[in-house]
């Protein structure tokens, strides 16, 4: 019974439960009284509801209730709160430790990313022969969850992940500017991830993660479920990201200045930025549309005079800077674990924190180019068509950066730094099929095919999951204390990529035959390639169960990992693994740049106490 | 000296390697049918980019590939490399050789573009009427319906494109080319068919349930014969 009396999850779950019904039953009672209300009233202010009494019960809001009703903050509670090392059941509630969130984040991203791979496989277990196995709307439905759910891993699982757990350990601060903002960040999730998994309970969508009016006016309650899940994603998105920002501007050790700062520090700061900007935009478009599904507003609807084509962009005003930011934190972890595994110096850091920057800049001056068929004015396409193709530059100099590190260096290949192979090689393919989708000519055969399917598979698995193992590979003694099996983590490496290019390397030449994406059938002599696309992407399920074992094992009893495996020189290695609760015991204090391979011997000095730097 | 000769090494892969991949996308034929004007336009600028895509793909593979044989360490070796921390030449022809392919790239897509949404009046105008889940076609100067597009070889055309629900692409793959229909929006395409022949007609605009099903014939004939079709479908005069 003490599990009730406390908050928690037990308590979050009960406060959700009675804030649906609390939410959800004015509008039961109106519609008694003859209003004009539709389920998707009672969904929408039901859910409201939930998240209200979900974070209550969980106790996410106790400091700042108690703040606000006057009552002095108790400091028993707020280390209570921050967790002690070796309790598990920090792990399970509303904790403020950086790395604790850092782990929920990466955990919970995983579990999704696996959900989503099993809605691919159904996807491919369709589209094996020409034919119908399912329904039109079961496969949309499966189709846009598998987007959608997918999304939210590559926005999540390295900013929300790696980002929580390592920013404030490489710059050498004890947390987060804002533990519980941080926490509240993660807490927001479990809601609107359990109502998008379970949108084909409400009918499912069949929009796809574009959500484009008219349609998705029209559609199933799932779509609404969608909507609700995108716009709490955007509000955890920008808490977090001020959370980055001012950690990084404010919580810096002594002689961390910025030009000593770790390029995985810089990525985040960039990418948080462009969420910072950026999310209130889609917020704004995705809250206009609920509006026009639920209040009789106009703002898509042709037919009352709204402009369906103004939710595309601003739709793309958002969703196009975050391709960028599911890219560059993976630029940032390519970039920060090569230099460790070449023995050099990161090579022209400068330019490519510049370069980091002008991404961010140019990634908001591009988004009209998935709009190239849309019916949008001629002479628009041509500054896009520039724009776009310019953030190729940017993009480029992360080539430069890497290839010219590993340039006369002394490679040593640990399973991270084959990621980081992995990564050279796929996202350049990315990269380059993207210039085939600016360039407005190419682009009017290829929209909306199987190219476009191939080609941003190539930059989000290629860019996004090729970072975020790489970086997973290398921290994970860090996190865990542990050392990963390096035969199985090869193993992974080998036979993921394998699979993932049998996948979707031939996806290019399906778009180029004219299969479109998003359908469910297709002509009968596209049926050979499709077939071995389907049985190349099982195996791509099944290179990651290699990954899966290997993590479960290593974690529960790999060897255990001295404070410093891999001899990097940047902060988080120079503490424990894994680290203790409040990171260091003393504040380090920096004196020299994270990647002085070749000219010291260790990492920078850290002094403790109250040196001064330089 | 031996840096300089890796650099070499590398270089002449990196040439070999280009040349013959040039060699090869030029002998390859890359969309597969190509029976309009506008899909000759498309078809250049595919090759244009994909000669210029070999190199920038070797200039990644070559380096990376050569640096894991050549410069691999062993594993009980715990020496660094040379600390070298960048090299402002080498950075900066690499941005202004970038810059530079950059913008030679978008000068060929403006071309193309004006080659395509550009151009003299169309000889002939079509309505494309699409609505969940089927294709329609209007003549409106010939007085005439159809559910599948049928058009005279070499006569330009203006395909207007309009929706009475949501959104739909109306797309011909062998004439390269696309244009959304949006609802309460007119647009449009032009498209010379160079190549008679029967091809498919889809949306490519997720729209729904039957969006899989949404497709139309479409028929390229010699002017006389579209003649002799346009004088079948028209109403008998009383």
């Amino acid at each position: 019974m003490d599990r009730w009396r406390r908050p928690g999850l037990a308590r979050g779950v009960l406060g959700g439960v009675a804030g649906f019904a609390v939410g959800a039953l004015p509008i039961v009672a109106a519609a008694q009284l003859g209003a004009d209300i539709k389920p998707g009233h009672g969904l929408a202010l039901g859910y409201i509801g939930a998240q209200v009494g979900w974070l209550l019960g969980l106790g996410a809001l106790r400091f700042w209730t108690a703040w606000a009703l006057g009552r002095a903050a108790d400091p028993v509670d707020q280390a209570a709160a921050h967790g002690r090392a070796g309790d598990w059941t920090r792990y399970f509630r509303f904790t403020t430790d950086h790395k604790v969130i850092g782990l929920q984040y990466l955990i919970t991203s995983f579990v999704l990313f696996l959900t989503a791979g099993l809605l691919a496989m159904v996807l491919r277990l369709e589209l094996a022969q020409p034919g119908r196995l399912m329904d039109g709307d079961t496969y949309n439905t499966v189709m846009s969850t598998h987007g959608i759910v997918m999304i939210v891993v590559a926005l999540i699982a390295i900013v929300g992940g790696l980002g929580n757990y390592f920013v404030p350990l490489m710059i050498g601060a004890r947390d987060m500017a804002f533990p519980k903002v941080n926490a509240l960040s993660y807490w927001l999730l479990p809601p609107a991830l359990l109502l998008i998994v379970a949108n084909p309970l409400l009918g499912g969508f069949d929009t796809g993660w574009t959500a484009y009016p008219p349609l998705s006016q029209q559609a199933n309650l799932g779509q609404q479920a969608f909507i609700l899940t995108f716009i709490t994603l955007g509000v955890s998105s920008i808490i977090s990201a001020v959370n980055f920002l001012v950690t990084v501007a404010r919580m810096r050790a002594p002689g961390m200045s910025l030009t000593r700062m770790p390029i995985f520090v810089w990525a985040l700061t960039v990418t948080t930025s462009i969420v910072l900007v950026a999310t209130s935009v889609v917020a704004a478009g995705m809250t206009m549309l609920l509006f026009d599904r639920l209040l009789g507003t106009a703002f898509f609807r042709p037919s009352a005079g709204g402009d369906p084509i103004l939710f595309q962009h601003l739709f793309w005003f958002y969703s196009h800077p975050a391709v960028y930011v599911m890219a560059v934190p993976a630029f940032g972890a390519v970039l920060e674990v090569v230099p460790v595994f070449a023995r050099k110096p990161l090579f022209a850091y400068r330019l490519a924190v510049l370069s980091f920057i002008g991404i961010g800049v140019l990634s908001f001056m591009v988004w009209a180019h998935h709009m190239f068929v849309s019916g949008m004015a001629d002479y628009f396409h041509i500054p896009i068509m520039i724009t776009t193709e310019l953030i190729s530059v940017p993009t480029g100099i992360v080539f430069l950066s890497a290839l010219g590190t590993i340039w006369l260096g002394r490679i040593r290949f640990a399973t991270p730094m084959l990621w980081v192979f992995g990564f050279l090689w796929n996202f350049v393919i990315g990269g380059i099929t993207g210039v085939f989708l600016a360039d407005v000519p190419t682009d009017l055969a290829l929209s909306d095919t199987y190219f476009v399917v191939a080609h941003f598979h190539y930059t989000i698995v290629g860019g996004m999951v090729y970072g975020l193992f790489a970086g997973t590979y290398y921290w994970f003694p860090k996190i865990t204390g542990r050392l990963m099996d390096e035969r199985l983590g090869r193993a992974h490496f080998w036979w993921f990529t394998l699979a993932f290019n049998a996948t979707f390397l031939p996806m290019f030449w399906l778009g180029l035959q004219g299969m479109r994406r998003r359908v469910a059938d297709y002509p009968a002599d596209l049926a050979d390639v499709n077939l071995w696309t389907s049985v190349a992407s099982s195996t791509i399920a099944l290179s990651t169960l290699v990954f899966l074992v290997n993590a479960i094992r290593s974690w529960a009893r790999g060897p255990k990992a001295s404070a410093n495996p891999w001899r990097a020189h940047t902060l988080e290695w120079q503490v424990a693994s894994p680290p203790p609760v409040e990171n260091f015991e003393h504040l380090p204090t920096v004196t020299a740049g994270p990647y002085e391979y070749g000219v010291s011997a260790s990492g920078p000095v850290i002094r403790p106490g109250g040196a001064t730097g330089h | 000296m031996t840096a300089r000769r890796d650099l070499a090494v590398a270089v002449a892969i990196w040439a070999v390697l280009s040349a013959i991949g040039v060699v090869v996308v030029l002998g390859t034929q890359i969309l597969p049918v190509i029976a309009s004007r506008e899909a000759e336009v498309v078809n250049g600028a595919f090759v244009m980019l994909t000669v210029a895509s070999v190199p920038i793909l070797m200039l990644v593979v070559v380096p990376s590939a050569y640096s894991a044989i050549r410069f691999r360490a062993s594993d009980d070796d715990e020496t660094d490399g040379p600390p070298i921390h960048g090299h402002r030449a080498f950075e900066a022809g690499w941005v202004v050789v970038s810059l530079v392919l950059v913008i030679g790239l978008a000068a060929f897509g403006t071309i193309g573009l004006l080659e395509i949404r550009g151009g003299p009046d169309a000889d002939l105008e079509v309505r494309a009427e699409s609505t969940q889940w089927a294709w329609e076609f209007a003549y409106p100067d010939l007085g005439v319906r159809s559910k599948e597009l049928v058009l005279p070889v070499d006569r330009r055309v203006r395909i207007t494109i309009v929706s009475d629900d949501v959104l739909h692409s109306f797309y011909v793959p062998a004439f390269g080319i696309k244009q959304d229909a949006v609802p309460g929006r007119v647009t449009y395409l032009h498209v010379t068919p160079t190549v008679t022949g029967t091809y498919g007609a889809q949306c490519a605009e997720l729209c729904g349930l039957g969006h899989t099903k949404m497709v139309a014939g479409v028929a390229v004939l010699e002017l006389s014969e579209f003649e002799a079709w346009v004088a079948e479908q028209q109403p008998q005069q009383p």
